[in-house]
């Protein structure tokens, strides 16, 4: 399996002198390509700083963070950016769909800072609406959708470019059971046609899901282990 | 850049999005931009309205003079002759002198003034012979005693308005000159301005200024100015002219000591005074347009500060500092541009009516048209930029936490 994430001795320190905060202490973390990973965390654990420093949202204080084998711990913002663009498709708790844009012009928002062309990109983002069941909210809005159908909007738009990582927030935070259920079905479908998925939660009931749990407390990993109990459904 | 076309695209979505509020943003824009617009042109229409009348009058006249803070010199009668043969399109190059004096006739004594000048003088405005002829070329080069009498001084002096043939005796400087009387011309405004003077009339003569400088000793080689006579077809052309070869005949070039006016100074000066007036009101109505530039920015603050979330979430998917800040300042542009030209039409139809109910002629420059486009487009910028930059700066981690 090729490492697709190489995470070093990375420390995140907030407010470095006598009130600082260490969101992550020395993690060290390896995720190969395909894999399905679960961090699991309580709220303060760092996992979201962990998932935002995996997200190339954020740079480590110290430590490398090797993304397909290319350092990403230092870099710009537009670099970031790029590399947020190329390598990640985001799936947020609070879907983060753009409220004025239509379901489909939320999905094509990343393609076109990647540059792709007008046909091209409708072809792109029809495919994906289509892979999510959304062919005939394609014009929608976010505020005519429910949840679960902006989730799905959300999950459209991280996968229309087809990047190496799947980075899902909380991804039923906001979500009732029976759209959850759907959420997750759709995740590990697109686990099995041979995506990278991490998942971030404070939900074990999510992270059960996944193939590989990782637990994260006071900013270090606490244990990580493969789930016996994983389900292929 | 293909994906320019989406920012704009974007730009134009949001601006959709919020149209009251747009709207009452670029209504800053319009109304300066109305308001300068309007200005300027009727300030336009007021000065070729003001200048056409002037020029109509056909003769105009130009006048030379010498600085007397930046040179010693003056004009000799040579200088002039060479000045004349220098210059072209003209009627002609004359000294004036003035004389006052006094005549006597049947024991009553009146106040003259004489005008000294060469031949020239028959083209200055308003003057038109009604009897005889004015005195020419050869009258002056042999300072010929001869006169040319207003209708109003010949009428007061030999009691008819023919007097061709009479001799007119006039004192001035305690010497004593007697003239010829050759012509009788029509009384122009200043006639009548000398003739009104208090409760003692003056009354008015041409003579050739060579025959005045030998009667009352005159020299004619320390003159302090001179006058050129032309059609004002020529004026421009002219008023050109005239600096460098003045300065070349005086040997005074790049000096500044050569002050040329035309028409007595009196065109120019309400030029400068009608440039000023517009000035001044095109001043005022730019800041309103001002106003309306800090409105743009008020409201792009706003929104940048309403769409915190949205500037993260772009990040998130890729955007670039770059591709935000285009985003906010098309909005920005877009806005002010739109304004421009709502304004301008505004503008235009303004300047158009109150040129036509007060009589002015209307004429718009289309570069002062693509002007205030450009102003408006580049308010837009300038005012955008700041907002545009504090959405560009927004950590996404940060703007995505915002609800």
């Amino acid at each position: 399996m090729k490492k697709l994430v190489e995470i070093k001795d990375v420390c995140k320190i907030y407010n470095p002198g006598e009130n600082e905060v260490r969101a992550l202490n020395h993690v060290n973390l390896t995720i190969g390509e395909g894999e399905f990973v679960a961090i699991i965390g309580q709220s303060g654990s760092g996992k979201s700083t962990l998932m935002n420093m995996l997200g190339c949202l954020d740079t480590p204080t110290s430590g490398k963070y090797y993304l397909h084998g290319q350092d990403v711990s230092h870099m710009t913002d537009d670099e970031q950016s790029d590399v947020r663009n190329r390598e990640i498709g985001f799936i947020f708790q609070g879907f983060n769909l753009i409220p004025s844009l239509t379901a489909l012009e939320n999905v094509e928002l990343p393609l076109i800072y990647r540059g792709v062309g007008k046909k091209e990109r409708d072809r792109l983002a029809n495919a994906a609406l289509n892979s999510v069941g959304l062919e005939k909210r394609k014009t929608h809005k976010p505020n005519e959708m429910s949840g679960g159908q902006q989730q799905r909007v959300a999950i459209a738009r991280a996968i229309a470019q087809a990047p190496p990582i799947l980075l899902a927030d909380e991804p039923t935070g906001n979500l009732d059971t029976a759209s959850t259920k759907e959420i997750i079905s759709i995740i590990k479908r697109l686990y099995k046609e041979g995506r990278t998925v991490i998942i971030i939660t404070h939900d074990p009931g999510i992270a059960e899901q996944a193939k590989r749990i990782i637990t994260i407390s006071d900013g270090q990993i606490k244990s990580d282990v493969i789930n016996k109990n994983y389900k292929d459904d | 850049m293909g994906t320019f076309g989406e920012y704009i695209k974007s730009a134009l979505s949001s601006i959709r999005n919020n149209k009251g509020r747009s709207f009452l943003t670029m209504l800053g824009i319009i109304i300066g931009i109305a308001a300068v617009l309007t200005v300027l042109i009727i300030g336009d229409g007021m000065k070729a309205t003001v200048n056409s009348e002037m020029d109509s009058i056909g003769a105009t006249t130009i006048t030379v003079s010498l600085d007397n803070t930046k040179t010693d010199k003056l004009f000799t009668k040579d200088d002039l002759d060479r000045i004349e043969a220098g210059l072209d399109n003209i009627y002609g190059v004359s000294p004036s002198i003035s004389i006052w004096g006094e005549t006597m006739v049947r024991g009553e004594s009146f106040d003259m003034n004489l005008s000294g000048g060469s031949q020239a003088m028959e083209y200055g405005a308003g003057v038109k012979m009604v009897h005889g002829r004015y005195f020419n070329a050869a009258d002056v080069e042999d300072g010929k005693k001869v006169c040319v009498l207003s209708q109003s001084a010949a009428k007061k002096l030999f009691g008819y308005e023919e007097a061709i043939g009479e001799t007119v005796t006039i004192t001035a400087y305690d010497l004593t000159g007697e003239f010829l009387v050759i012509g009788i011309r029509e009384d122009t405004s200043m006639d009548i301005a000398y003739a009104s003077f208090g409760d003692e009339p003056v009354y008015m003569g041409d003579v050739p200024y060579t025959a005045a400088a030998g009667v009352y000793s005159l020299n004619l080689d320390t003159l302090e100015s001179f006058t050129i006579y032309l059609d004002s077809e020529y004026k421009n052309a002219v008023l050109s002219q005239a600096r460098s070869v003045v300065e070349n005949v005086m040997g005074l070039r790049g000096e500044g000591a050569v002050k040329v006016s035309s028409g007595y100074g009196f065109d120019q000066t309400t030029d400068t005074i009608l440039t000023i007036i517009t000035s001044v009101v095109a001043i005022i109505a730019a800041i309103s347009l001002l106003v309306g530039g800090i409105g743009v920015m008020n409201i792009m603050t706003v929104s940048v500060t309403e769409r915190t979330r949205e500037i993260g979430i772009r990040k998130s998917l890729g955007a670039r500092t770059s591709s935000i800040l285009t985003q906010f300042l098309a909005e920005a542009s877009i806005l002010t541009f739109t304004g421009g030209i709502i304004g301008i039409i505004l503008g235009l139809s303004l300047a158009y009516l109150i040129c036509t109910v007060i009589g002015f002629a209307f004429s718009v420059n289309p570069l002062l048209v693509l002007l205030v486009v450009a102003i408006s487009t580049a308010i837009g910028l300038f005012f955008g930029i700041y907002p545009a930059k504090r959405a560009a700066a927004l950590d996404p981690i940060e703007a995505l936490r915002t609800e």
